[in-house]
């Protein structure tokens, strides 16, 4: 397995598309920058207005962390979108040029190959969520510096800057999670569809309408915890001013079992089929 | 009928000359509070109000005679636009008569209750109500209502009977809720439109607590 | 006895595309497997080599190395973005063998391809491309090796030289190979034995020389002054450009050689045709 996994990491870091695909990251994510802070003055404005007549205003809240916030805010569309793409190609594009089968020729077994794609996809996932966290926060703090952050989520919330810090990065860490469960809906798809085309409208689809779903209250409580659609906007609940941990962990596991069930269909249907490009 | 007549306007002019006189207590307070050229105070700051999640937030205060007071921290802080001006400069700033309104106990203080009525449109606000403990020589409750910012209404609290400046400050206001368009960043909360217009203005709340005060005299 | 496979059935709904399929491969030889397009050859190897499963029937190798078989099916699909150093790195790796530079010299030496080359393989031509094929195929020294239809696409230099490597392969290295094609020239030289594939089952087997020599009835002669022959007139032969095609009847075609000569006739080749239709036995091939 260790050695399957290698040498899809030495394929992957090959390919120019992974290059373009990390491009494509990097250039979304400036121009969400640029979007963040023209917005950012303006939000700020938006939110602080009825308190004008009471109050006067000490201290910069166009800071670092409303930055990322902000970016955070349009990372969670963007780049799932990108990582959906990329990595349905890992297996798609071998269908395509037919290298699956020059694999399977040799001693492999279906199971070890299909989980090694799986574990890459993943550590490729974490991979981009990290170089995005990093370059984000680096650009955002050296830009704009730090202060408190400002968010509506029930009311007004004020969070010093390091309090603020704390829940971005932890914010990072549960969308993480959200992404690894779509990078996994993805390979899955293309284990199902074989063709890259295709994989890729299934893919979009899926993720417009897990966005549509999540703001949708089915008037069911089951259905509202336990729906995977549900269960991916996680990330927001760190910035309640009191942080609902519990619900947190349970909203993140259970995104964690949705996607080993997703990968355990994408496994079976693999070894089920017969190899052909 | 001509004395009688005379005696009635006597009497009138008294109330009158009474009426726009400043008060004495008013007066002694203001005396001892410019005999205070500049103090400097950590100062603490909590918000109560019912749509504001908002940490204690620490500064500094620093008062020089003559200029405004001035609030420094690292942090973000929203600062009343009322309550800072311990010294009165702020009502003194413009003429005004004061009326006498009677005691009235507060806090288990028996205080003398003037209003504050400028005489002059540039004044910032239109009538002011002071609590003044007058044995200590000092405010305890001021109710501003401003032209422009509503009515404010501050409590001042003292650590001892002898103590000119505060430890404590409470300033209470009207503030309405916060309107933003539902389809703003931030999870897409459950929003009660009805409650929300009933709600219309609330008050709101913030507590100054002053500590390791420095007077300059 | 290295390979057996025993009466191989394979569907596709209601089409049947292997009907009780019967190969026996012995070690160190080259086999055949002969069959027009669509006659279930690829169907077969595919098979044969575990990338889809049988319906019926059971295939047997004999073999305990770590790749009891190798092979290519169809065109070589490597991955051509990596250099012929990725490519074998990669299928190294991912069964568990170290690509040392002196495994990879060989490997490339083996098939006849320069280890220096340090390009992607999408600029290779096919026959390099089948070549790295064959030495991805050899990694781990399979006992048996199947190529689909190798010299599909290659010239006749390609041809040749691919000929060469696999004689080379099974002869020094004591390699089965089974080899498919629909052109029977192909493997006439080249086949130690022979199975005829004609829709989805077996008709024929045996030694190729046998096999093929008893479906020749035809023979290409090429020389000069043929067309004053009389001898050819005679036999009814087919002249075309620069040779004619003779069928034999009354005669062996050892005797129609000898009677040219001592005509004067200089002849520089005779080359037999074989009969597809004799071969296959069905009428409409």
């Amino acid at each position: 397995m260790i050695s399957l996994i290698r040498s899809e990491i030495y394929k992957i870091g090959k390919q120019s598309k992974t290059l373009y695909a990390l491009a494509a990251i990097l250039i979304i994510e400036g121009f969400v920058f640029l979007s963040a802070y023209y917005q950012g003055a303006g939000i700020i404005d938006l939110l602080l207005d009825n308190l004008k007549e009471s109050f006067e205003f000490q201290g910069n809240l166009l800071n670092g962390n409303l930055i990322i916030y902000l970016i955070l805010n349009s990372l969670w569309f963007h780049v799932p979108l990108i990582l959906m793409i990329i990595i349905s190609g890992f297996l798609t594009s071998e269908y395509k040029d037919k290298t699956i089968e020059t694999v399977m020729l040799q001693p492999v077994s279906k199971l070890n190959f299909i989980l090694s794609k799986y574990i890459v996809s993943i550590i490729f996932t974490l991979l981009i969520v990290l170089i995005l966290a990093v370059t984000t926060f680096l650009i955002s703090y050296w830009i704009f510096g730090y202060g408190d952050l400002v968010v509506y989520l029930d009311g007004l919330n004020f969070f010093e800057s390091e309090d603020a810090s704390y829940r971005l990065i932890n914010a990072f860490l549960s969308g993480t999670i959200t992404m690894v469960f779509f990078s996994v809906v993805s390979l899955t798809l293309a284990v199902i569809l074989k063709d890259a085309t295709k994989t890729w409208i299934v893919a979009a689809i899926f993720l417009i309408c897990s966005n549509l779903l999540l703001k949708i209250d089915f008037n069911n409580e089951i259905i509202n915890e336990l729906f995977f659609s549900k269960l991916t906007d996680s990330w927001q609940y760190f910035f309640y001013y009191e942080v609902p941990y519990s619900s947190i962990y349970f909203k993140n596991i259970l995104l964690l079992a949705y996607s080993i069930l997703v990968m355990a269909i994408g496994v079976l249907i693999f070894k089920r089929r017969d190899i052909q490009g | 009928m001509k004395r009688l007549y005379f005696l009635l306007l006597f009497f009138v002019s008294l109330n009158a000359v009474n009426g726009q006189e400043i008060d004495n207590d008013l007066l002694l307070i203001k005396r001892r509070m410019d005999s205070i050229k500049s103090y400097e105070a950590q100062i603490k700051l909590d918000v109560d109000i019912s749509f504001i999640n908002m940490p204690s937030k620490y500064g500094k205060v620093r008062y020089r005679q003559g200029e405004p007071t001035k609030v420094t921290s690292r942090d973000f802080i929203m600062l009343p636009k009322r309550g800072l001006d311990l010294t009165l400069n702020e009502l003194f700033e413009h003429p005004f008569i004061t009326v006498n309104r009677g005691q009235e106990n507060y806090k288990g203080v028996s205080c003398k209750v003037i209003n504050l009525i400028p005489t002059s449109s540039k004044s910032q606000f239109s009538i002011a109500t002071i609590f003044m403990d007058t044995s200590a020589k000092r405010i305890v409750k001021s109710e501003i209502s401003t032209k422009m910012e509503g009515v404010f209404t501050t409590s001042l609290n003292y650590k001892n009977d002898i103590d000119a400046l505060p430890t404590a400050i409470e300033v209470e206001f009207a503030v309405n809720n916060v309107k933003i368009p539902l389809r703003f960043l931030g999870k897409e909360t459950q929003v009660d439109r009805k409650a929300i217009k009933q709600e219309g203005s609330k008050s709101g709340k913030i507590f100054l607590t002053l500590s390791d005060v420095q007077i300059g005299r | 006895m290295i390979l057996e496979a025993r009466n191989i059935c394979k569907s596709y709904g209601s089409l049947e595309v292997l009907k009780n399929v019967t190969i026996e491969c012995h070690k160190g030889r080259i086999y055949g497997l002969i069959g027009a397009n669509g006659a279930g050859k690829t169907t077969l190897f595919r098979i044969l080599l575990g990338l889809i499963k049988q319906n019926s029937g059971s295939i047997a190798i004999d073999s305990e190395g770590i790749k009891p078989i190798g092979g290519i099916v169809e065109k070589p699909a490597l991955y051509g973005y990596l250099s012929a150093y990725g490519n074998l790195k990669v299928f190294a790796q991912i069964q568990r063998l170290k690509l040392t530079k002196e495994l990879f010299n060989e490997s490339m030496h083996q098939v006849g391809l320069s280890p220096e080359r340090k390009d992607a393989v999408k600029n290779y031509s096919l026959g390099m491309k089948q070549r790295l094929g064959l030495a991805i195929a050899l990694l781990n020294n399979p006992d048996c090796i199947v190529l689909d239809e190798p010299f599909s696409g290659l010239d006749p230099m390609g041809i040749s030289a691919l000929h060469a490597l696999i004689k080379k392969l099974s002869r020094e290295n004591q390699i089965t190979i089974i080899i498919s094609s629909h052109i029977v020239s192909e493997l006439a030289d080249l086949c130690d034995m022979l199975y005829v594939l004609y829709d989805g089952e077996i008709i024929k087997s045996g030694s190729a020389a046998r096999l093929l020599k008893e479906n020749v009835t035809t023979f290409k002669i090429s020389g000069k002054n043929l067309e004053m022959s009389e001898v050819l007139k005679n036999a009814d032969a087919v002249f075309m450009n620069k040779s004619v095609l003779v069928s034999p009847k009354d005669s062996t075609i050892s005797e129609v050689l000898q009677r040219l000569i001592e005509e004067g006739v200089e002849v520089t080749s005779c080359i037999p045709q074989t009969d597809l239709k004799a071969l296959f036995g069905r009428e409409g091939v």
